[in-house]
């Protein structure tokens, strides 16, 4: 593999997954595995179904066919607060945060599955309530450390330009210490500068914590950089997967993109 | 036991004997919905040209009717009244779009909710100041007598209630259909942005839709008010276009018309035949509970079409 | 002392966690309670009192219940006045059946109860959105007070369907319910009811509660993704909200007027609940205090101004005056500041720390 580092067992394995919304076939027959500790990078041209496929893995979209593994267990269809309470989390094309919350309650609402004290301990906010709130406190200050958004903790997120956003989001999905990670577009509208901060922050994802990774993205050059595995998707079904080399050289990805007639 | 009695076979029981009365009910009830059809005409108009909510649709019946009528007590002749009670209701219009649209003019639609109910109170409040809360007769010569077709009662002034509304909406069918300002409706119901990007003028479509809705409340006004004398609970009554929309769907204006006649028939049913066994006055909440759990199996309404959620 | 928070540190979570991180905020806070306390009960009047600061406790705790679900939750409720209903109703049948119970168990199993019936209005909150749901919850309006006028077995049969408060004493120390309470006892119970429960809000709203809350307020689709389930956040909004504004409606009837019929609780109420937490801010404690308080005053300011100016108003002028002037400030609100007094207050408390260099 590309840094050399050894990728176990499928965490995540999507066996012959169709998805229609009315007419429109979104996903056909699509079989896809993610493996411990990779970073899979999920590209095609745009309405290839990608989103769609991240959609059904955490469970917003329920597949007409094919089933899901997610660490040994097989299932069709579930609710994506199960998807999430079964360590699956993720961040949107079009940044899906709290705008009325600050950083700090934005990031602390990913710990909130971790919370247990009941209504009446919070009310009281004494005790063991307030021990755990400053325990996940705690856990949220070393994201923002990590993600070196200090500044902007207490400010609402509504009101922070689009990089930061990203950035925020990121947070939150890992403050919910997920398993499987899934990125939609995560550098989309980012400049130079900001693509290669979010680079750094999935490569130490990836590595210091051992997260795997799925991603979607269109910037090339950050898919080949980052990315163990390359999965191609064109019009709902998969066409190629493998190394980036490979899928690099891939003629059936070089049409794809070329926009070669489908016979 | 006694309470199977009076909720099934009671009932049903009455219905089996005379038919016919079940019929004059339902009659009576369509066409107490049709009035329920034309308040709720005025929020579909609303709704789809501008995305708003409108509250204040039920008051702006009740104001228009206190218009109208007290003109009318001032001797003014009727003809006169008419047309100064639709000026005041174009005037109208033009004061909310400046005052209170246009500030607010891309803020949350639950904002633009509250902001209605904001019109709400100060249009009860301006309208009863100016003319007084006192109940009023409105009588505009409108046919009121018992009519029996087909062995079944009914009444004229109903039916007339009914050819109006049938007018209204085929007036403005066509108005929507063949006008060049109704396809600029349509456009901007289906996008602001687009609308205005190929120059369709915004505040103009939005003072055009509050003046038709300001003057469908009149017609709604002078028909519940011959009906029920010009007062208050005009606003309260105008409150049940608001199951009817959920029943049509906020968009659909055949679904207002359906609506409200279903709304209409089923609470007078429900009332004539159920409320005994309740003590009456279930038509209080019926058309709320029936929209309720209508809304629970189809949340998009009869008409509305079925949204398809994207992230 | 100036306003400053230049050289305060924070040296722990918990400190930066707290309600008031400011000492200055804290010390006004002490010293606001000390007054509600001690001060208000010496020198104001049983005017004031009874037509003042109760009704203002009682209108601040309904604000906060529907704040809860409306401005913390974001699903709007035109039910409000139903809710208190069943408060009030719920405790006339409590207290009527068990003599013995103390008020406050009588008033907090109200709440309760309350809870239980919002808990099943709010149910179809978790199919339908938005406007929608406010359509729905005017079904939880009107069956609800219907409810109460029609069954007189809610009044114990009372032919005019008022029901009137016993005299009940609060934890076995002092009558707070009936003609013989005397004001101050009425006052003192009644700001500390609300004063508790307040506060147990605030916790409510800053903590994992709040948080879920305000995530499906923002975005539920978002918040379902992060593991929020949206059976359980909205269900808890539409539980505690009932619960404050049902205890509302009991010290309403009970402590505030002593009697009602179930039509003190009509749509009107829920309206003016609402317009509370608008003008005092959605989505904030404090601003469901400074909402209650600017309505309750209101129409006395209007009242007495009229007098002041020589120009006795007649009282249907009056309320038709109200009317308009409540909905000309609500438009007002919206445009200048959606966010309400509360937003406000921030920014001035925001100038004033900057004070006197603003650059």
């Amino acid at each position: 593999m590309q840094n050399g580092k050894t990728l176990g067992e499928p965490l995540l394995e999507a066996r012959e997954i169709s998805l229609s919304f009315g007419g429109v076939k979104a996903l056909r027959g699509v079989s896809l595995a993610i493996r411990r500790h990779e970073i899979l990078a999920i590209i095609g041209p745009n309405g290839a179904g990608k989103t769609s496929m991240l959609n059904v893995v955490n469970g917003f979209y329920h597949p007409q066919q094919g089933t899901i593994t997610f660490k040994g267990e097989t299932r069709r269809a579930m609710r994506p607060h199960q998807a999430a309470a079964q360590g699956i989390a993720r961040t949107f094309q079009n940044v899906a945060l709290f705008k009325g919350m600050t950083t700090l309650d934005n990031i602390m609402t990913g710990r909130l599955l971790r919370m247990k004290r009941g209504l009446l301990w919070q009310a009281l906010y004494w005790g063991p309530a307030e021990r755990e709130e400053l325990a996940h406190r705690e856990a949220v200050e070393k994201i923002i450390d990590f993600l070196e958004i200090q500044a902007i903790r207490k400010i609402p997120v509504g009101r922070l330009p689009y990089g930061l956003q990203k950035r925020v989001e990121l947070g939150r999905a890992l403050a919910m210490e997920p398993e499987l990670l899934l990125l939609d577009e995560p550098m989309a509208g980012m400049n130079v500068e900001e693509k290669e901060d979010m680079c750094r922050f999935i490569l130490d994802v990836n590595d210091e914590f051992g997260t795997t990774i799925a991603l979607i993205e269109h910037d090339m050059g950050v898919v080949m950089d980052i990315s163990d595995r390359v999965a191609v998707l064109d019009y709902g079904r998969k066409i190629a997967d493998g190394p980036p080399d490979a899928v690099r050289a891939d003629q059936a990805v070089i049409d794809a993109y070329l926009g070669v007639s489908h016979g | 036991m006694e309470l199977l009695h009076a909720l099934v076979i009671d009932p049903i029981g009455a219905i089996a004997d005379n038919p016919e009365f079940l019929l004059e009910v339902v009659i009576g009830g369509l066409l107490t919905g049709v009035m329920y059809s034309l308040v709720a005409l005025g929020f579909v108009l609303i709704y789809k040209a501008s995305g708003i909510f409108n509250f204040a649709q039920g008051v702006m019946v009740l104001f228009a009717a206190l218009c109208f009528v007290g003109q009318l007590q001032l001797g003014m002749p009727l003809v006169m009244a008419l047309l100064s009670t639709v000026a005041i209701m174009i005037a109208l219009a033009f004061v909310i779009e400046r005052v209170v649209l246009r500030p607010l003019v891309n803020q949350e639609p639950i904002i633009l909710f509250m902001a209605t109910i904001g019109i709400t109170f100060f249009l009860t409040g301006l309208g009863q100041l100016v003319w007084g809360g006192d109940v009023k007769t409105l009588d505009i010569g409108l046919p009121k007598d018992p009519l029996i077709i087909g062995g079944v009662l009914v009444n004229e002034f109903d039916l007339t209630a009914a050819a109006v509304a049938g007018l209204l909406v085929a007036g403005l069918a066509l108005f929507f259909q063949k006008t060049s300002i109704g396809r600029a409706l349509r456009a901007v119901a289906d996008d602001h942005q687009a609308a205005l990007s190929v120059g369709i003028p915004l505040k103009t479509i939005w003072v055009i839709v509050w003046s038709v809705a300001g003057i469908v409340g009149l017609v709604a006004g002078i028909m519940w008010g011959t009906n029920l004398g010009v007062q208050f609970s005009l606003a309260l009554v105008a409150l049940k276009a608001l199951p009817v929309l959920i029943l049509g769907g906020f968009t659909s204006i055949p679904g207002a018309i359906v609506g409200g006649l279903i709304v209409g028939a089923g609470e007078k049913v429900a009332e004539v035949f159920w409320g005994p066994a309740f003590g009456g006055a279930i038509e209080d909440w019926f058309a709320y509970v029936l929209a309720l759990v209508f809304l629970l199996f189809r949340p998009q309404g009869l008409f509305g079409e079925r949204i398809i959620e994207r992230v | 002392m100036l306003y400053r928070e230049a050289g305060q540190f924070k040296t722990s979570y918990a400190a930066d966690q707290a309600i008031f991180t400011i000492p200055q905020d804290r010390a006004a806070f002490w010293i606001l309670l000390a007054l509600g306390f001690i001060a208000i009960p010496l020198v104001a009047s049983e005017y004031v009192l009874l037509t003042i600061m109760i009704p203002f406790l009682v209108f601040a705790l309904a604000a906060i219940g529907l704040n809860i679900l409306t401005g913390y939750a974001g699903q709007l409720s035109l039910g409000t006045g139903g809710f208190m209903a069943v408060g009030a109703f719920t405790a006339y049948k409590l207290t009527t059946a068990l003599p013995g119970l103390d008020i406050v168990f009588v008033f907090l199993l109200s709440g309760l109860v309350a809870a239980a019936v919002g808990i099943v209005f709010g149910l179809p909150s978790l199919r339908i959105k938005g406007f929608y749901l406010a359509v729905a919850t005017l079904a939880a309006q009107f069956f609800l007070i219907w409810l109460f006028n029609k069954l007189p077995w809610f009044s114990n049969y009372s032919p005019s369907g008022v029901i009137g408060a016993p005299p009940r004493a609060a934890l076995g120390l002092v009558t707070v319910t009936g003609a013989e309470a005397s004001p101050v006892a009425k006052y003192l119970f009644t700001l500390a009811f609300v004063a508790i429960l307040a506060l147990a809000a605030k916790n409510l709203v800053r903590g994992r509660f709040g948080r879920s809350w305000m995530a499906i307020r923002d975005m539920d689709i978002a918040a379902e993704i992060i593991g929020i389930r949206p059976l359980n956040a909205k269900l808890s909004a539409f539980a505690v909200s009932s619960f404050y504004v049902g205890i509302a409606g009991a010290l309403w009837a009970f402590i505030y007027t002593g009697g009602v019929e179930a039509l003190a609780f009509d749509i009107d109420r829920s309206f003016q609940i609402l317009f509370m937490i608008i003008i005092g801010g959605l989505g904030s404690i404090l601003g469901s205090f400074l909402g209650a308080a600017f309505i309750t005053l209101l129409p006395i300011l209007l009242d007495r101004g009229g007098e002041a100016l020589g120009l006795p108003v007649p009282v249907n002028v009056l309320t038709n005056l109200e009317d308009m002037i409540f909905g000309g400030l609500i438009i007002l609100f919206l445009i200048a500041e959606p966010r309400g007094l509360a937003r406000l207050w921030q920014i001035g408390k925001e100038k004033l720390r900057l004070w006197p260099f603003p650059h």
